[in-house]
């Protein structure tokens, strides 16, 4: 069966919403705007098990791409949970590569990718712009 | 027959003195998303020192604490799409070379041990610990909150750059008063 792509268009409303695109054919997934939600765990779960099913059915090469500008700490939870499949799914041969993206003035964010570096195992390219 | 004026014992004047005491935004009252956004939004209006730097940081610190409120205040009041949201007080300032962010909210007694736990531990950590007791708790589950990242308090003092300020004032036997304050020098967004 085939994996459907998930694409969301994000919002900057009272919450922000991220624009998502993840896609089944091209391993291209790419999570991109801001991350305040009205609940976080449900909006990211249906994106974890996607993943789950990517990386244990389909098996091809993955491109996970961030770019997102804001992101609150349920959020970056949740950002843990993705790049944690992404991490035994390398750990069991898959091909991954991670590109973060982050705005050059935000030295914070700079801090976090490379924390998630530590935490997770994964080499993120860590992308100024 | 016209209505005898009733007295009004609160005076709006001098709240309006107190509040003008280098107070940039001041707010109290339910804490929801639309307030959250509105106002952290316009913050970014009135602190005009510092450019982008200074935006990501007074901008991510204000949205946390008030989340913080949000999440955990005891007091809470049904709006009339029918959500609860916690009750509360923020308040932003500026004062020679730092911007002050405060909140206030009550909590339940039994609640407060672990957060004042927590700010100690936050408190005597350098940067780089500070920032391990981040991975460390963002690995943990969120506590049966579907919006708590477990590390909110632990973000504003990284984001700051600078110790939280807490203070609890008793209410009644089963309340207390929460405030916590944190800082942003001028200097972190003048240095990279």
């Amino acid at each position: 069966m085939e994996l459907e792509n998930i694409e969301i268009e994000g919002s900057h409303k009272n919450f922000f919403t991220p624009t998502v695109k993840f896609d089944a054919k091209t391993g291209i997934c790419e999570l991109s705007g801001e991350s305040f939600l009205e609940d976080t765990a449900e909006f990211y779960k249906p994106l974890v098990d996607w993943l789950v099913e990517f990386t244990t059915k389909i098996k091809r090469p993955i491109a996970f791409i961030i770019k997102l500008t804001y992101f609150n700490t349920s959020t970056s939870r949740c950002i843990l949970d993705l790049l944690n499949v992404l991490k035994d799914y390398e750990d069991e041969g898959g091909e991954v590569t991670v590109n973060w993206h982050y705005d050059e003035n935000d030295s914070d964010m700079q801090e976090d990718i490379e924390d998630y570096m530590i935490d997770t195992g994964l080499n993120i390219n860590i992308i100024p712009f | 027959m016209v209505k005898k004026k009733e007295k009004y014992d609160f005076s709006l004047y001098e709240y309006h003195n107190l509040m003008n005491q280098n107070i940039l935004v001041s707010y109290k009252g339910p804490i929801d998303e639309r307030i959250m956004t509105v106002i952290g939004e316009n913050i970014l209006l009135v602190t005009n020192d510092g450019g982008d730097k200074a935006k990501n940081k007074i901008f991510k610190v204000f949205m946390e604490l008030a989340q913080n409120v949000w999440l955990y205040s005891a007091e809470s009041c049904k709006l009339e799409n029918g959500k609860s949201v916690g009750l509360g007080t923020l308040v932003v300032s500026e004062c020679g070379n730092s911007y002050t962010f405060v909140t206030g909210n009550v909590v339940n007694n039994a609640d407060v041990v672990p957060v004042i736990e927590k700010c100690e531990t936050i408190n005597s950590l350098d940067r780089d610990s500070l920032r391990e007791y981040r991975r460390e708790q963002r690995r943990l589950a969120n506590e049966g909150k579907p919006n708590s990242g477990n590390i909110g308090l632990i973000q504003v003092a990284l984001t700051a750059e600078s110790p939280l300020d807490i203070e609890l004032t008793p209410v009644n036997d089963d309340e207390s008063f929460l405030s916590i304050a944190v800082k942003i020098s001028k200097d972190n967004f003048r240095n990279s």
